[in-house]
């Protein structure tokens, strides 16, 4: 994927974002979306634009790393009473 | 006589250093964010209230802008590779325009908040709020100095390494957009 089209990706997770909450949408819906399109970009930034798509050994240890991160914020965003 | 060993680190793309600062500064503000949302637990109507007083779309818009400036910042290291000095220039150019832009939205959202009377003492919301996006808006100004000294430099290393720390700042910006603006 070239940084154009990783660039084209992330204009449009960022405007669904955004859209999904102008939309309404709201708790814990709101954090499982939102926070799976920052994960879908922060994989883009990651492996496009920072080129770690060229060393897939150091990109699986961030996925991994991201991914505990991103589950850890889930949990926190999701646990409000 | 001995063959030097293969290391996975030979495939990190760009300087070593600049990794272990990418890192560094990820751990800093990924413990900012899950002490905002541990925080947030102990008073969730009291912060859901203080969010509804940021600019949610304009910091929408800055994310635009950011992953549009990562964007020519990563067309400025092709350019460098390229030997196309002139147009990684340009490129550069736009990148750190477009920083700030991201820094004049940020300020007026900061003077709204103020002429409201909210400050850093508030609510722990406005607390956390301020230092991750301050602390965030003061890395997006280093990056602008720094993409300006490569531009100066305009040699493939120091564009990679200036692109990065660009691309960090804007990793961090994707994180935390949701986190603070939206949920």
């Amino acid at each position: 994927m070239s940084v154009t089209r990783a660039w084209a990706w992330l204009i449009a997770l960022t405007a669904t974002s955004t859209a999904v909450a102008a939309i309404g949408l709201s708790g814990r819906w709101l954090a499982l979306v939102v926070l799976a399109l920052a994960w879908a970009k922060a994989e883009l930034i990651l492996n496009r634009y920072l080129h770690l798509a060229q060393a897939p050994n150091i990109a699986r240890g961030f996925a991994l790393g991201l991914a505990l991160f991103m589950l850890a914020l889930t949990s926190l965003a999701v646990a409000i009473p | 006589m001995t063959t030097p060993q293969a290391s996975v680190l030979d495939d990190l793309p760009g300087d070593l250093m600049m990794w272990v600062l990418i890192l560094s500064e990820l751990a800093v503000f990924g413990a900012g964010l899950m002490g905002f949302l541990a925080v947030r637990l102990t008073d969730p109507p009291g912060f859901a209230e203080a969010q509804a007083h940021l600019h949610s779309t304009g910091a929408g818009i800055n994310t635009l802008v950011l992953v549009t400036s990562g964007w020519l910042a990563a067309l400025a290291l092709e350019a460098a590779r390229a030997g196309r000095r002139a147009r990684l220039r340009a490129l550069l150019a736009g990148a750190a325009l477009l920083g700030g832009v991201f820094l004049f939205l940020k300020a007026q959202e900061y003077a709204d908040l103020w002429a409201a009377g909210l400050t850093f003492e508030s609510h722990a919301f406005y607390t956390f709020h301020m230092l991750l996006t301050g602390f965030h808006a003061a890395h997006v100004l280093a990056g602008i100095l720094l993409l300006g000294l490569v531009g100066w430099l305009a040699t493939p290393r120091a564009v990679e390494a200036g692109a990065a720390f660009w691309h960090m700042v804007d990793l961090v910006w994707v994180l935390l957009f949701p986190v603070v603006y939206l949920i």
